[in-house]
């Protein structure tokens, strides 16, 4: 096996393939390394896969290209309380035609075709090779070793694109070696099988239409939510749990999970599924303030080994923040390979590039939002607080009705008090 | 729903005999959490009070890297991915 590079690429999934990609169609000689069979055997999300720029510049026809799911149409948010639920659901016909703004897709299907289109623009795609970390020279990143077999590869440049634990960074010194589980969600997730038909009739959708549902309250107290996304004869069916919050509740991930599927107006949306994998993975929810150092000398950091994911917002991002960054990091190595210089100097044009895009600016735009989300009361008082709202308002029973806005005020008083009210608003306000 | 005694029932794995995480016991008698027992989204970790000591399978191991992040005692005598090929082998999720 050929055992040096111009450059080498840690981890196939859309960050790594992704700059392969664009490497290898700069014709640079890049190694792509995966430790999975395939790319994309180890990798798993919710399950929407945002609109991608980056991709969508390379392929330009990238929906009829790529092995997609369903497009996304309909976006609901529910509050939660056990039996009641209150859902804001917003639907467009404008996700209906392309460009498309997000679809649903399977990992092991996506990362294998987009690392596969790496490999045919002239990546060398190496699969079952488990890096163990990096190889230094004269104190540059020269290289990383692989764990058993194949030894070492040598690259004057490294892109760890390795997921959320990134080892290639912390072997490099550019992440803290210890994580703060304050800053990681865990995500939960089951496949379960449904005829199409049977989707579309609970979801309201024709032909290849997707909704994505995702529901505040659901989680027992402890800090998260849930989520529903329609696959083409499938539903992904998950949670994610704020890391911290869930080892302190003292709750497991799957038995909060059984009970949020086990809700009443979950159940029977999955009622009669098959339940087809189950499967896990970390999230690095930190952000902003979670990001490594974003080069080194001989070394870059994109995707999740760089925290770029962002679970705050409306949308939950990581894939097409994952491939602009990839795309970025590859544009800074062909920058830096015109001038011959490797050194993290000449390499923070990467953080440049990632400044200018959407990339790093939403996430310092959101970089407050985590703390919206450790108000606890949006896990059980807000959604009983909304649910029970809308109760009154509707509910006809002989009693006079109250001005709504005035028994809106007075009940949220009672439930979670003024000052807790005025505080919960401004953070809401100055975060996001 | 979500039984995860029958978690090889459904999700794939190619196993490798050599665990890819191996534990110092003592650090896990000296614990004074355990989060890993609870916080692990395929209960590879069980804490035997008995015995007082902890158990760690790693056959149906996610590789999500929740233990990893959660445990402060410095359990772990060696925590790494499993080698080419081998562990969780996701088919679609």
């Amino acid at each position: 096996m050929k055992r040096s590079f111009e450059a080498i690429v840690v981890g196939a999934g859309p960050a790594g393939a992704t700059a392969a990609l664009t490497l290898a169609r700069a014709g640079v000689d890049v190694a792509l390394v995966e430790r999975g069979a395939h790319p994309g055997e180890k990798n798993m999300f919710g399950g929407v896969l945002h609109r991608m720029p980056a991709l969508e510049r390379v392929f330009p026809d990238f929906w009829d290209r790529a092995p997609l799911q369903r497009h996304l149409v309909k976006k609901v948010l529910t509050f939660m309380t056990p039996g009641r639920s209150l859902n804001l659901e917003y639907e467009t016909e404008s996700f209906d035609r392309a460009p498309y703004n997000g679809y649903t897709v399977f990992r092991p299907h996506f990362d294998r075709w987009l690392a596969g289109e790496a490999a045919r623009a002239g990546a060398t795609l190496l699969t079952r090779c488990t890096v163990e970390g990096v190889v230094r020279e004269g104190g540059k990143v020269a290289g990383i070793t692989v764990l058993r077999g194949a030894g070492e590869l040598r690259a004057p440049v490294v892109i760890a694109a390795d997921g959320v634990l990134s080892f290639t960074a912390a072997s490099a010194g550019l992440r803290r070696p210890r994580f703060d589980p304050g800053q990681l969600g865990l995500g939960v997730k089951a496949l379960l099988e449904l005829p199409k038909e049977v989707i579309d009739d609970r979801f309201g959708l024709v032909r290849d239409q997707g909704a994505s549902r995702e529901f505040v309250g659901s989680s027992s107290g402890v800090r998260g939510g849930g989520f529903l996304y329609t696959n083409y004869d499938s539903l992904s069916a998950g949670m994610v749990l704020h890391l911290d919050s869930l080892r302190r509740s003292g709750r497991t991930p799957y038995d909060l999970f059984n009970a949020f599927l086990a809700q009443p107006q979950v159940a029977k949306l999955v009622r009669g599924a098959r339940l087809l994998e189950y499967s896990a993975h970390l999230i690095p929810e930190g952000g902003y303030r979670m990001m490594p150092e974003l080069c080194g000398d001989g070394i870059l950091v994109a995707g999740d080994a760089a925290a770029f994911c962002y679970a705050k917002g409306p949308n939950l991002e990581g894939i097409n923040l994952a491939a602009q960054s990839g795309a970025c990091a590859a544009e800074a190595v062909l920058e830096a390979r015109q001038a011959g210089d490797w050194s993290a100097r000449r390499l923070a044009g990467y953080r440049r590039r990632l400044e200018a895009t959407f990339v790093l600016q939403d996430l310092r735009t959101f970089h407050r939002a985590g703390e919206l989300l450790e108000i606890d009361r949006l896990y059980g008082d807000y959604p009983e607080l909304i649910c029970d709202f809308m109760d009154r308002m509707y509910r006809i029973d002989g009693a006079p009705k109250q001005s709504l806005l005035k028994m809106g005020l007075a009940m949220a008083r009672k439930k979670v008090g003024t000052a807790n009210l005025v505080r919960d608003g401004w953070t809401t306000w100055s975060t996001i | 729903m979500i039984n995860v005694d029958d978690l090889l029932d459904y999700t794939s794995f190619t196993v490798d005999r050599e665990a890819h995480i191996v534990l110092d016991p003592a650090h896990c008698a000296a614990c004074s959490h355990r989060y890993c027992t609870t916080t692990c989204p395929a209960r590879c970790y069980a804490w035997s009070e008995k015995d007082r000591k902890m158990s760690f399978v790693h056959d149906g191991c996610l590789e999500c890297g929740t233990c990893y992040a959660v445990c402060d005692s410095h359990a772990f005598a060696r925590w790494r991915y499993p080698r080419g090929g081998f562990g969780v082998s996701y088919r679609m999720t």
